[in-house]
């Protein structure tokens, strides 16, 4: 019966950010969501504990306000969280945030398989993960679409640029689970109502022995401007010889069979 | 010790590296190396494209993937010190390179569209962030600095007269834990999508999987491939995966794009902003793809695809 540790995100969300207001990137207003991955990689941790018992806790790194984020995690079903929190704790780059949570689950968790999801929606480095396997020492398999588990090994499917391959691992292990693995349950009022009795392990920065220093350092963030001032059309019988004319003249039809 | 590295999974991947790499090793003075694999019959190839150095791996047993070179790899690094270590955002090379990031204690930038070098000789390299909405500028102040780069970011620089080589063959990995049991390839090539002149995109604004016909005609018609949203492939599976074009899906740069139906979330508008021309159709006159389109037709896609078939008729013989 596998003990299992899912980590999560707690990210702004970028449906708030539309390409066309204005040239600076602002994200006083946006709302913040559990990063999309991290939803599945919680789902997979519940679907295997009701598939073959055990216990699922979930883990994030974030700033102490971020308790929503822990809530809204613990109603997706695992039975406790660890809360790794500093106000320190923002705009961590992937090495920082995987060298936390290494020393946090070595010195504290014991586990068998430690899900992530494929990337963080805010920064997708795709990078975590990986690197906490490293870290831990332990194997690893990112990028997988379907996960089991066989006489205490893992039997995945992970996705390839060219194909798809099954491969068995040992656990300890780490896997990234990609979005079309599961289809994350919508916690309902009675989960969300339980999720707040659920034990939570408040880990603050004076736990740490580590320093966490960053490698990567960020000079500037612009809004991506992909702005086109397009030409906005009705849908009359005019409006359509308009725009195929246009496009005639774009030279991007015509001339093709 | 010094070098810049590459590392790729195929090879058109490689030579488009080694040109970037070329100039870095030009500009820092330090030598261009790169690994391979299996056919040495390619060393002629990446010498006549700059290689300096060839890193060759020994063949992996059966049961092995590329991953278990990863400790491999890194060892090396620890003993020669490259300044530059650049791989392929493959999939498979993304998990390599955080690994060996994460066991050289480094900076990595993932998916890195474009760098250059600053005045202390250190890479400012560019990525998007927030689905795409975003550009973050970030350096490396660790070492080596890495950065996986997407296939097609830079084009393979022309082969010049070969250099002087140094082949270094490297010794047997230990074997990984991690056991190849079965592959499957795919069925489908989206290298079709990505190097299409034309493209039409369906999204959600679409009813049922029959009306795919109506985008099939059209595409027919300019001589386009068809591309969908994540929503079609992933959750509909009206198309296969490889047809979904975005930040995790392919990334597109046709000439023209026709949006039928596409909202135009940030996920996918990052695949499509290579395109030259973006057209959408789409209902809701307030979506996203209008912001981003040259040319935006606000209306029903059931009315609008059937006249605009008749009237491209006319004009297309």
């Amino acid at each position: 019966m596998p003990n299992i540790l899912c980590c999560f995100k707690w990210v702004a969300d970028e449906a708030y950010i539309r390409a066309s207001a204005g040239k600076e990137l602002d994200l006083e207003w946006v709302d913040y969501k559990i990063s999309d991955y991290d939803r599945n990689a919680i789902e997979e941790a519940v679907r295997l504990q009701e598939q073959y018992g055990g216990n699922v806790s979930a883990i994030t790194v974030g700033k102490p306000d971020d308790t929503k984020g822990l809530k809204d995690a613990l109603s997706r079903g695992p039975e406790k969280a660890y809360f790794i929190n500093d106000s320190s704790f923002q705009n961590l780059e992937p090495s920082q945030t995987a060298a936390i949570l290494a020393e946090v689950i070595k010195s504290q968790i014991d586990y068998d398989l430690i899900i992530c999801g494929e990337g963080s929606s805010d920064l997708y480095a795709q990078q975590v993960g990986p690197r906490l396997a490293e870290i831990l020492s332990i194997p690893c398999v990112s990028f997988i679409q379907k996960l089991d588990i066989e006489q205490n090994q893992l039997i995945v499917e992970r996705k390839v640029d060219d194909g798809v391959e099954v491969l068995s691992l040992p656990m300890p292990a780490l896997v990234t689970v990609l979005p079309d693995i599961n289809s994350p349950r919508i916690p309902g009022l009675k989960d969300t109502l339980s999720a707040s009795r659920k034990p939570v392990v408040d880990i603050g920065r004076d736990d740490l022995s580590g320093n966490f220093e960053s490698c990567l350092q960020t000079m500037a963030i612009n809004k991506a401007n992909m702005e086109r001032n397009g030409i906005k059309l009705g849908s009359e019988p005019q409006d359509i010889s308009q725009l195929v004319d246009a496009l005639v003249k774009q030279g991007v039809i015509g001339g093709v069979k | 010790m010094a070098g810049i590295w590459i590392f790729a999974e195929n090879h058109k991947h490689c030579l488009e590296l080694l040109n970037p790499g070329q100039k870095l090793a030009q500009k820092l003075g330090s030598p261009l190396a790169i690994f391979l694999w299996q056919d040495k019959e390619l060393i002629k190839d990446y010498v006549s494209h700059g290689a300096e150095q060839i890193f060759v791996l020994p063949p992996l047993a059966a049961d092995q993937t590329l991953e278990a070179y990863v400790p491999l790899i890194a060892d090396l690094a620890r003993r020669e010190q490259p300044d530059v270590f650049l791989l392929g955002s493959s999939l498979r090379c993304k998990e390599m390179a955080a690994r060996i990031a994460a066991s050289l204690n480094t900076g990595l930038c993932s998916d890195c569209i474009a760098f250059n070098l600053n005045d202390s000789k250190a890479l400012e390299m560019e990525r998007l962030i927030f689905g795409g909405a975003a550009i973050q500028k970030v350096i490396c102040v660790t070492s080596p600095q890495m950065a996986t780069i997407p296939a097609g970011t830079f084009e393979a620089g022309p082969a010049q007269s070969p250099g002087e080589v140094r082949i270094v063959e490297l010794a047997d990995p230990l074997p990984s834990v991690v056991k190849l049991i079965d592959k499957k390839s795919n069925a489908h090539q989206s290298a079709n999508l990505t190097e299409a002149r034309v493209v039409v995109c369906v999204g959600r604004g679409l009813e049922k999987e029959s009306d795919l016909g109506m985008a099939r005609e059209l595409a027919e018609l300019l001589g386009a491939e068809i591309g969908c949203t994540r929503p079609i492939s992933e959750e509909l599976h009206w198309l296969p995966e490889d047809t979904c074009i975005g930040l995790s899906g392919i990334k597109v740069k046709p000439e023209l794009y026709i949006g039928l139906g596409v909202s135009g979330q940030i996920q996918h508008i990052t695949g499509i902003r290579d395109a030259r021309i973006i057209f959408a159709i789409n209902n809701d006159e307030n979506a996203p793809i209008f912001d981003v389109s040259n040319y935006g037709m606000v209306g029903d896609v059931y009315k609008v695809v059937p006249q605009l078939i008749n009237e491209l008729k006319k004009t297309i013989k």
